[in-house]
């Protein structure tokens, strides 16, 4: 039954649809880890390895993940498409994503072209090949190599093409020539690297066809500490990690590594803030956590253990995954440069003025915002979305406390491997069983420490919704206060009108100063009215004009927004279910361990 | 208490016995339980045991010590046990039905013990007494002061063990019960002890006060002889038999204590995980309240973790009725060993004692003295004794504890193999869950109503 689950499991995962209409971003870890490690780069001397210890042999062996107790990890949005979506993830989108820019991002990002035909001249030449090429990533990319090793050799003349910061208005989201096969690149991955060495362009020769089918791989494959001068110019020390994407072919299925840099995580966080601002009507995916929270206390929090580290790594990977495989955030250039481009890539972040656009309101958490006419919809997901994280905390908390008990239990019995042992020395008859009923305690004991690692990679899934539940309360919030904003323009307008009403009519309805200025100082001239009237007048159709802009932008974000949530939704009830399953499949190979062990303990027992 | 007159009971010798039917023919399950325990090793030791009375000079009698009928009735039990095939046994105490009773002066329970036996010492087929735990006490005071030379097996303890605060609730009790059903069980097993008349009389006796007071009175001669012995003298030596014997006794101990501790700590760490384990469904029963899709799946996990709490609690209890008294009558079973060890000992000391007088006066009186003579017999007899017990305990021992640990092993079995069947169980729950949904998930509906109802 477990094989049959497993078996549906992988094919769940791994069932990357083809949608024509972009390339697509298949990841198969696995697969390309695989060839990852086969060209294995000896770290620079200066830098210290985190990576733990036999990881170097892994390029011989079979053994292809360092901690194979990952290998559960997955995520349906892995199998997602970028561009396309999986269909499970991403609604159907209209496939001329005339985003709404929200905020005003309007001025700076240009109305999407529809993608396939930005394609077909990428494909066909000079646009997107440079941007394929990434030459952000290159400096880095080729000292890794001159350190000693490897990485499919390039080409310099890959290297200076293509200005590293294309003017961005002008170009729309650069999504389609991640796949191209810059001919410097075209190495096969793996062992055979030097005889799969491409060397004529493929630019010109590269079909439309071919190049729909090429898909993206992105994997944050290495970990390292780090020291620096922050800007302060002081000593500090830091993990960077990792990123490599690599394009695939999917006609023969080999992947090719068209990118390598390394980025740390305060980079992630400027990314992510980045897409907060964007995109507010998404919920954009939650980064892991910063410092470890809800551990078994026998789990380092130390943020430089490596463990914590792995644990990150694992946890940055399935962020750039979930962000690639979001049907509208894959298209984001800034993201597209954050994979591609090492240098200057924070300029170009911080040139998009987000910060300015940031509404400082939406920081502010205790901030209330008294709409009048709230949307139930969205009132009510800002209740789930509380309600979400304080259970699944709670959950967390809970969890970590039975991990410590279970911990405890295993690890008293492994007093009696040696009670056993000792004991044994004294018995004739029963020494023998004892000595090795011992020796099965002992197992017995040290066998929670992988369950319990497994565990810890079931609460990283819970911890993932559980910041995603601070992601769908973000969009609450934007709503509420765009409703606010509205209603506020609303009022205004209204009170507008009835002065003009007012003053045209030379009645005073309400008790007002202007009612006792004119009833003090005499009326004013007709003159004076007029012009006031014709001043209020322009307001008002200004405040209609807003009024009716606010409207269409709130009508717009609603849309977007509940698509997105409904999406999320979708990911959110398959993602826990194969959570869920994987714990049921921990719990039961834990059961089954304990069975082994107690069934060769009983033997033992029995023959004394 | 129990009884009508004597029937027609045949009163002498093993022949008869024979013929009449076996009083327990038709209770299978005492058989069981007293059939299953030792039936070989019991009648080796026996056998040895008796082999050694017949080869030693004073008979049966070391000492004046063993019960008159002693040697005799070990060799018709032995022929008895020759020809009934399988069935050692002629004698079965069981200790059940516990009764508070409640006095002016003072609560006690009693225990009804029910004897059945064709031996001839018994003049009716069956017996039901009632006895409380003092009077265990007084009989196993008796047994040791009447046969010093044998292990007599250990009471469970006076007085509870920190912790357990109610002497009078109901599992105390039945604990307590349980230990002394195999304290009684054990001496009934015992060639020797078996035909003790103390035993005897608190087996049958309706009033075993009455004869309480009366022996009082009386003060036995091995008694008196093992208090005088002089405490101070030390041995020339030991022999190595028994010195290996003292320092197993120790390491014994000392493992079996760390085993106890060790015990009741995984119990003490279990419950606690029971109480987060307790907590923790229900958790996953609040979310699914906030669920849609997923409410089903998650309620699915609470009830399993409720299934694994459940299992984990029987696994606690069960340990705690069934392996800890074990390991407590076993640390106790050491003491009253290294209790019978020292008694050795001084038996020893005065043996060598008077021999070394001897020695000083040898030119004197070149012939060895009867009573030193007599002292040597003893100290022989002793040791025979001791060692037949000793075998009879390790190979008691290695099966309780064969058992007690197969025990322990099989009941994990059981609770993994319970909480296997609940996960196995949830997993087709999440599975067609799945599968449904791919259906769904492309019919979903876009269209949203942006809501301003005053405009």
């Amino acid at each position: 039954m477990i094989r049959d689950l497993q078996g549906f499991m992988k094919l769940n995962r791994f069932q990357a649809p083809l949608v024509p209409s972009a390339p697509l971003l298949h990841l198969s870890p696995k697969t390309r880890r695989r060839c990852l490690f086969a060209e294995r780069v000896t770290p620079p001397a200066t830098s210290f390895q985190l990576e733990p210890a036999g990881r170097e042999t892994q390029a011989e062996g079979e053994e292809v993940r360092p901690r194979p107790r990952f290998l559960l990890r997955s995520h349906s949005c892995r199998t997602a498409a970028m561009g396309a979506g999986c269909p499970r993830c991403s609604p159907p989108l209209p496939p001329h994503p005339s985003l709404p820019p929200p905020c005003s991002a309007a001025e700076q990002l240009l109305p999407r072209e529809p993608l396939r035909p930005r394609a077909v001249s990428g494909g066909a030449g000079k646009g997107a090949g440079p941007r394929g090429a990434g030459p952000g990533g290159r400096g880095r990319g080729a000292r890794r190599g001159g350190a000693g090793a490897v990485g499919p050799p390039r080409r310099p003349a890959a290297m200076e093409q293509a200005p590293p910061d294309a003017p961005r208005q002008l170009q729309p989201a650069p999504l389609e020539p991640l796949g191209l096969p810059d001919a410097g690149l075209q190495a096969a991955a793996g062992e055979e690297e030097e005889g799969a060495r491409e060397e004529g362009p493929a630019d010109g020769t590269m079909t439309e066809n071919n190049f729909w089918l090429k898909k993206i791989e992105i994997s944050v494959s290495e970990a390292e500490k780090r020291t620096g001068r922050n800007a302060m110019n002081m000593q500090e020390t830091y993990t960077a990690y990792l990123i490599e994407t690599r394009s695939v072919d999917h006609t023969d299925g080999q992947s090719v590594l068209t990118d390598s840099l390394w980025r740390r995580y305060s980079e992630f966080e400027l990314l992510r803030n980045y897409l907060l601002v964007y995109y507010p009507h998404v919920v954009v995916p939650p980064l892991p956590e910063k410092r470890a929270e809800f551990v078994w206390h026998k789990l380092s929090a130390d943020n430089m253990d490596p463990d914590f580290v792995e644990r990150r790594r694992i946890g940055l990977e399935n962020f750039l995954l979930r962000v690639a495989s979001h049907p509208i955030l894959c298209r984001d250039k800034i993201f597209y440069l954050f994979l591609t481009q090492e240098g200057n890539w924070k300029e170009t972040v911080n040139e998009t003025g987000f910060q300015l656009k940031a509404d400082s309101r939406l920081k502010a958490l205790n901030a209330t915002f008294r709409v009048k006419n709230p949307d139930k919809r969205f009132t009510e997901l800002k209740h789930y979305s509380d309600e979400l994280q304080s259970v699944i905390s709670h959950l967390l908390r809970v969890r970590a406390r039975v991990a410590d008990r279970l911990y405890g239990v295993y690890k008293v019995h492994g007093n009696y491997g040696r009670v056993f042992s000792e004991w044994s020395a004294i018995e004739k008859e029963m020494g023998d069983g004892l000595q090795s009923a011992g020796h099965h305690m002992d197992v017995y004991a040290s066998s929670i420490d992988d369950i319990l690692e497994d565990e810890e990679h079931y609460a990283d899934q819970l911890k993932e919704y559980l910041f995603y539940a601070e992601a769908l309360r973000a969009v609450c919030r934007k709503h509420e206060l765009m409703q606010y904003d509205l209603e506020m323009a609303a009022q205004d307008l209204a009170s507008k009108k009835q002065q003009c009403e007012e003053l045209a009519t030379g009645t005073v309805r309400t008790f007002s100063l202007k009612g006792m200025t004119t009833k003090l100082f005499g009326q004013e001239t007709p003159e004076q009215r007029e012009a006031r009237i014709k001043v209020l007048e322009e307001q008002i159709n200004e405040g209609e004009q807003q009024l009716k802009s606010k409207n269409l932008e709130g009508r717009e974000f609603v849309k977007n927004a509940w698509a997105d949530i409904e999406r999320f939704k979708e990911q959110k009830n398959h993602d826990l279910k194969e959570a869920l399953i994987s714990y049921a499949v921990m719990q039961i190979s834990m059961c089954k361990k304990g069975i082994q062990v107690w069934t060769n303990a009983k033997e033992c027992f029995s023959k004394m | 208490m129990s009884g009508g007159p004597p029937r027609g009971l045949p009163s002498t010798g093993p022949h008869s016995l024979l013929d009449m039917p076996h009083p327990l023919a038709g209770s299978s399950s005492e058989e069981a339980v007293g059939g299953d325990s030792t039936p070989s090793p019991d009648l080796l030791t026996a056998r040895s045991f008796g082999d050694k009375d017949l080869i030693l000079p004073n008979g049966g009698t070391p000492a004046g010590t063993s019960s008159p009928a002693s040697s005799s009735s070990l060799l018709n039990r032995l022929q008895l046990d020759d020809d009934i095939d399988g069935e050692t046994r002629d004698l079965f105490v069981t200790v059940d039905d516990p009764k508070k009773h409640v006095c002016t002066m003072e609560t006690y329970i009693t225990y009804r013990i029910t004897t059945k036996s064709t031996r001839v010492e018994f003049d009716l087929p069956e017996y039901s007494v009632r006895r409380r735990y003092q009077d265990f006490d007084w009989l196993r005071n008796k047994l040791e002061e009447s046969q010093p030379t044998h292990l007599i097996p250990p009471l469970p303890e006076k007085f509870v063990v920190k912790g357990v605060v109610d002497r009078f609730s109901e599992e105390f009790v039945e604990t307590r019960r349980k230990a002394l059903d195999k304290f009684l069980k054990r001496i009934t097993d015992h060639p020797v002890l078996s035909f003790n008349e103390h035993f005897n009389v608190f087996l049958t006796a309706k009033d075993l006060n009455a004869y309480k007071k009366q022996g009082m009175a009386l003060l036995t001669r091995v008694g008196e002889s093992v208090k005088h012995v002089t405490g101070g003298y030390k041995l020339r030596s030991r022999p190595l038999e028994f010195a290996a014997i003292g320092d197993y006794l120790d390491t014994f101990a000392l493992k079996l204590g760390t085993i106890d501790r060790i015990a009741q700590r995984i119990i003490k760490e279990e419950i606690e995980y029971l109480v987060e384990l307790r907590e923790y469904g229900p958790v996953y029963s609040t979310w699914s309240a906030l669920e849609g899709e997923l409410s089903e799946p998650l309620e699915g996990v609470s009830a399993c973790i409720g299934n694994c709490s459940t299992a984990l609690e029987e696994l606690t209890d069960d340990m705690t009725e069934d392996f800890l008294p074990v390991l407590r009558e076993y640390i106790l079973y050491s003491d009253s060993m290294k209790s019978v060890l020292k008694k050795r000992d001084q038996v020893q000391a005065e043996y060598e004692a008077k021999l070394e007088a001897v020695a000083l006066r040898k030119e004197d009186r070149p012939k060895v003295p009867a009573d030193v003579e007599k002292c040597q017999d003893r100290m022989e007899c002793f040791n025979a004794d001791l060692k037949a017990d000793m075998e009879r305990w390790q190979s008691n021992k290695r099966q309780d504890f064969r058992q007690l640990l197969m025990g322990m092993a099989d009941k994990n079995i059981q609770y993994y193999e319970k909480c296997l069947m609940a996960w196995e169980s949830i997993i087709p729950l999440l599975q067609e869950k799945q599968e449904a949904k791919q259906k769904t998930a492309w019919h979903l509906d876009f269209e949203v109503v942006w809501q301003l109802n005053y405009i």
